[in-house]
């Protein structure tokens, strides 16, 4: 048996293992074989977090969403619902949400028409408020925004602020904010932001206040979507995304102030990317449950099945969409979600078709909610749980990924650990590797990408021309601030801004302080000062 | 190649304050050859005269954010700023990604600051080959104040002593055994040691190893020694001190001058050997040389022989400034 | 030897690296020095290639393409003789606009190849 074609041709996975023509029993490390007999819903999981699956329970329907001005993303977010989205996404705009930057910020100032662009304008309590109303918040999982750690304190507090002034209950509320690393830090890396450590005292922060507060809240969720869609590949994913975990976990041992299962349960829903290997990218999030559940249990003797079991979201590799014959991309959402779906997905996003020339179009939105129900309602994937167990292949492929990512895990450490390896670019360079020796690949015509290097189509280059958005946001959220300031408690924002410096000077928990100062209409831009003045900026250590 | 009348013209445009003719004449200078001589002598009349602070140290010590610092503390204190930042060129494709300025962001647009990134193009030593003219470019149109940054240094790459007033030499805590292998060399031309990423752990360690190694290396020299975290601003005031220090020490004890004299010696080496070499290396692609060569393969005559008379060759011409 | 030199900015307020890293990389192993500014507002842009006088503008978009509109405005009165050639979120809209004002558009989607032959030509190197 050998791996090559006759034409020497290596057969790899994406992440480059090799492949043979078929797999048989034998191919299994012994180490893995002891787990193959347990069932979906028992240690070590990786056969499902749940006995029942999809019977019980379909996999969420998540989609990212927003734009403009906040009535512009609460009109789409109620489009999506009615679609059937199960869950929502209130995107901020990233100019001023993951900035920390009011619109008269000149930064912000100089790329006006930008403002909108991929998510609404949201300085103060009153406009998140506009974007959440009439939505379902008891009852639907929330993104509340904030995937950018150092807006995550905001969002929360603004999102977690409105649902009080309604009268719903803090501990009532089910959602997340992300609060990840890997979007900023490694992937889409900001113009200014807190350093590393800053960002990890936030989130254990929030890790503490969701635990004191907010039980059904998922309070950081490390994204590995965003390592993968920047160019880690499957094993050196889910590797980074342990590395990470660990961080958490560490710091909240130092701290002693919540009991670490509690900690471990709270950082135990994360989101990876599905690509277009099909088999392994479903076997990655087989992989990913059983080492979750080994970290846990190895490290830090966490063996609570409740604790142990590792809640998925997944998102459709954006960066596998093309710009060209972008149509095709409604098959490729389709693979990837069906990837996802094998490998037992609680949560799924699909990609817009036009997902390289905007943001999603109204239709593109309902098109990867479709794609979602017609896997769901049509195809009868939902009645079996891990239907790849057992597969020799399928089998071979997740030790294999399990034990490559426990190195790369290990090499993380031996940088130092997680927040380290983002300090130096370690993982920025293993990223930009990858992405470099794909480009090779294209140009040698080893990998193919239909419509792009191959089965081109030079007559109807484009047959959409994407999402327009909508021209107002900046000048509505201009307005909206000076009104805040016109007729906000001056007074009242003045002390509750006050007092969020004294405790950022200090080591007590931030959140009890952001939650008075957004009730007090403290703005974005003011918090952001805050930050700036008190923990300075990171030393980012890429060069764009 | 513009001639002379059309060099002296685009100098004066730079000297009245043209900031794209002062980047066209760096540009005059990166080329070389012919356009950077009439270039020099169109300098000569220029009056100015700038201040020049080197900044070296190893790949990633923080040099350019260190500069950035550096450039925001002068500017609080009044003064406008030139930097000449050099990173390194592939040796294989020639080619360069010009980095530095990523860490100068803050100075993006600012009209009293002026930075022009340059690739070493295969000159060793840390500087372009350009440097130089470069740095006389710009005391010309009336920059007082020039900071240089090196490529990331190696062994022997210490240029940055000889064209600059005061050298700054960047090292890190823990210091690794790069820098202790390359110490002596240090020692020799640093004017004042910064120690950046104060922020992280082994400084007081490195600052002892480091007060070590001067009372072993330069005990008469004593160079100065700056704690900074770039990233944050802290400490460029005490380096701002050091720096001016630094300046009217050397300038009163005659130092300074020295360094200049020292300085146009070596300018004056090195360019020289620079035009030797051209012309060496026309003369052996030409018909002499192609004799010469001839002549030691079919063994008529010995290799040093043949050397001296090729050397010679290139002396013959009586007009100086037809030399090489 | 090229000496051509090309500066590298992102106009929008957006951290997209891979695609100017990349760009950047092919440019630098086909013997240009590409000089790195990073996010930088229209008139830092201008001033960046003024001062470093370069022979070809690169900007990458990840932002509002009237913004880019607007560096290209603003470069077109300083140096109107300089070239420049775009990359990242362009869709078609966006793509027929720049290439009203003489710039070229490299979308999602491509090769490496095409990028650094196009800055030959566009440097007069052919
Ligand atoms: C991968 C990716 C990410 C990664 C980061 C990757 C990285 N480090 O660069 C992650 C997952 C972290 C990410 C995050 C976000 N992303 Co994103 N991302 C993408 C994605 C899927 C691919 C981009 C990519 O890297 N492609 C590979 C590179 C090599 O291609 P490229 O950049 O297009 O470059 C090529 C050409 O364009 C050209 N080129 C590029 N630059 C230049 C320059 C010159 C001079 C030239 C000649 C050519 C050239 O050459 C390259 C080679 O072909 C695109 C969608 C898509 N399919 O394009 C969205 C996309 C760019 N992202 C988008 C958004 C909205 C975001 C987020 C804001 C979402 C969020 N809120 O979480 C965040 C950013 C947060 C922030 N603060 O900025 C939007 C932007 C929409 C817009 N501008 O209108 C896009 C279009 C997706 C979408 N449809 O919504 N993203
Ligand atoms: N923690 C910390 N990081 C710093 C400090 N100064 C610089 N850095 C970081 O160190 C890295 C390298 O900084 P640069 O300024 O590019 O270093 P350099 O010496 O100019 O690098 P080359 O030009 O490539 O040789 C960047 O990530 C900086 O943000 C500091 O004082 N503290
Ligand atoms: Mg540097």
């Amino acid at each position: 048996m050998n791996d090559k074609n006759s034409d020497g041709k290596a057969w790899v996975s994406t992440s480059g293992i090799p492949l043979k023509p078929f797999y048989r029993d034998e191919d299994i490390p012994p180490q893995h074989r002891e787990r193959l007999a347990a069932a979906p819903g028992e240690p070590p999981f990786h056969r499902g977090a749940y006995p029942t699956g999809y019977r019980t329970k379909p996999w969420r329907i998540f989609q990212l969403s927003g734009f403009g001005k906040p009535e512009d993303e609460n009109a789409r977010i109620k489009f999506l619902l009615e679609q059937g989205e199960t869950g929502f996404i209130m995107e901020h705009d990233r100019n001023t949400g993951d900035h920390c930057y009011n619109v008269d910020h000149p930064e912000v100032v100089a790329r006006r028409e930008d403002v909108g662009l991929t998510g609404a304008v949201m300085q103060s309590v009153r406009d998140i408020d506009i974007c959440m109303k009439d939505l379902p918040i008891e009852t639907s999982y929330a993104h509340a925004g904030g995937a950018v750690v150092q807006h995550a304190p905001f969002a929360l507090a603004g999102y977690w602020t409105v649902a009080k002034r309604r009268g719903v209950a803090l501990d009532r509320l089910p959602g997340t904010g992300q609060s990840d690393y890997f979007l900023t830090y490694l992937g889409c890396v900001t113009k200014q932001q807190v350093p590393t450590d800053t960002g990890l005292r936030f989130n254990a922060d929030i890790m503490e206040f969701c635990d004191r507060h907010l039980p059904r809240w998922v309070p950081v969720s490390i994204a590995g979507y965003n390592a993968a869609d920047t160019g880690l590949n499957a094993f050196q994913e889910l590797g980074a995304l342990f590395a990470n975990a660990v961080e958490y976990l560490e710091e909240i041992q130092r701290r002693g102030t919540m009991p670490l299962a509690r900690a471990a349960r709270g950082c135990g829903g994360v989101s990876f990317r599905m690509s277009m290997d099909l088999f392994e990218e479903a076997s990655k999030l087989r992989a990913a449950r059983l080492m979750w559940q080994q970290l846990l249990a190895e490290r830090y003797d966490i063996r609570d099945p409740k604790v142990a079991n590792l809640r998925i979201h997944c998102v459709t590799a954006g960066s596998r969409m093309t710009y060209q014959q972008p149509m095709n991309n409604i098959v490729r959402g389709t693979i990837m979600a069906l990837a996802g779906a094998l490998g037992g997905v609680q949560s799924l996003g699909v990609s817009g078709y036009d997902e390289a020339l905007s943001i999603p179009s109204e239709h593109a939105h309902q098109m990867s909610v479709r794609i979602q129900q017609i896997l769901q309602e049509e195809t009868n994937v939902s009645a079996v749980t891990d239907p790849l167990g057992g597969s020799w292949y399928v089998e071979t492929l997740t030790a294999e990924l399990v034990e490559r990512a426990w190195s790369f895990f290990d090499e993380i450490q031996a940088q130092g650990g997680f927040l380290a390896s983002l300090d130096s670019g370690w993982l920025h360079e293993k990223a930009a590797e990858n992405q470099h020796r794909e480009f090779m690949a294209q140009e040698t015509g080893e990998q193919v990408i239909v419509g792009v290097t191959a089965h081109k189509d030079d007559s109807s280059p484009y047959e959409v021309d994407g999402f327009m958005g909508v021209d107002d946001a900046f000048d509505v959220a201009l307005e909206r601030l000076e009104d805040v300031r016109r007729t906000r408690h001056e007074a009242g924002a003045a002390a509750a801004l006050r007092q969020l410096e004294q405790v950022c000077r200090g080591s007590d928990n931030i959140m009890p302080a952001m939650m008075d100062a957004l009730d007090a209409e403290v703005t974005l831009g003011e918090i952001g000062d805050v930050w700036r003045d008190v923990f300075g900026d990171w030393a980012t250590p890429i060069q764009t | 190649m513009a001639g002379p009348d059309a060099m002296a013209e685009l100098v004066a445009e730079a000297v009245g304050g043209s900031r794209s003719a002062l980047a066209r004449l760096i540009s005059v200078a990166e080329r070389g050859g012919e356009g950077s001589a009439a270039l020099e002598a169109a300098l000569l009349p220029c009056r100015g005269e700038s201040y020049s602070i080197g900044i070296t140290g190893a790949p990633g010590a923080g040099k350019s954010t260190l500069a950035s610092a550096l450039t925001t503390e002068l500017q609080t204190a009044g003064e406008r700023v030139a930097l000449l930042a050099v990173d390194p060129s592939s040796p294989l494709t020639r080619g360069a990604i010009l980095g530095d300025r990523v860490r100068l962001q803050p100075h993006l647009g600012n009209p009293e600051v002026f930075i022009r990134s340059m690739a070493s193009r295969g000159h060793l030593g840390g500087l372009a080959m350009a440097t130089c003219t470069a740095r006389r470019v710009l005391e010309a149109c009336g920059w007082p104040l020039v900071l240089i940054e090196t490529v990331g240094v190696g062994q022997a790459e210490l240029d940055v002593a000889g064209a600059t007033d005061t050298v700054l030499v960047v090292l890190n805590p823990g210091w690794g055994d790069e820098m202790q292998a390359n110490k002596a060399g240090l020692m020799e031309i640093a004017d004042i040691f910064v120690i950046n990423k104060a922020d992280r752990q082994g400084l007081e360690a490195t600052r002892r190893d480091l007060e070590a190694a001067i009372a072993a290396n330069a005990p008469t020299r004593r160079p100065a020694i700056v704690e900074t975290v770039a990233t944050e601003g802290t400490g460029l005031n005490a380096l701002r001190e050091a720096i001016a220090d630094h300046r009217q020490q050397t300038t009163a004890s005659g130092e300074h001058q020295r360094r200049r004299q020292a300085r146009a010696v070596t300018e004056l080496r090195d360019l020289a050997r620079a035009r030797l070499e051209l012309a060496l290396e026309a003369q052996l692609a030409g018909a002499a040389g192609k004799a010469l060569a001839d002549a030691v393969t079919r063994r008529e005559t010995d290799v040093d022989s043949a050397a001296r008379r090729l050397l010679a060759t290139l002396f013959t011409r009586s007009d100086p400034e037809q030399a090489p | 030897m090229s000496g051509k030199r090309i500066l590298m900015a992102k106009t929008g307020l957006d951290g997209h690296w891979r695609g100017p890293t990349i760009v950047a990389r092919a440019l630098r192993d086909a013997g240009f020095e590409v000089i790195m500014i990073g996010m930088a507002r229209p008139e830092e842009v201008v001033q960046a290639c003024v001062d470093e006088d370069v022979d070809l503008v690169g900007l990458n978009i990840g932002g509002h393409i009237d913004v880019a509109v607007r560096a290209v405005t603003a470069l077109r009165e300083e140096r109107p003789e300089l070239p420049v050639f775009c990359g990242g979120v362009v869709p078609p809209h966006a793509k027929r606009k720049l290439e009203a004002l003489g710039v070229e558009v490299y979308p999602p989607g491509s090769q490496l190849p095409d990028i650094v032959g196009a800055a030959r030509r566009l440097t007069g190197l052919g």
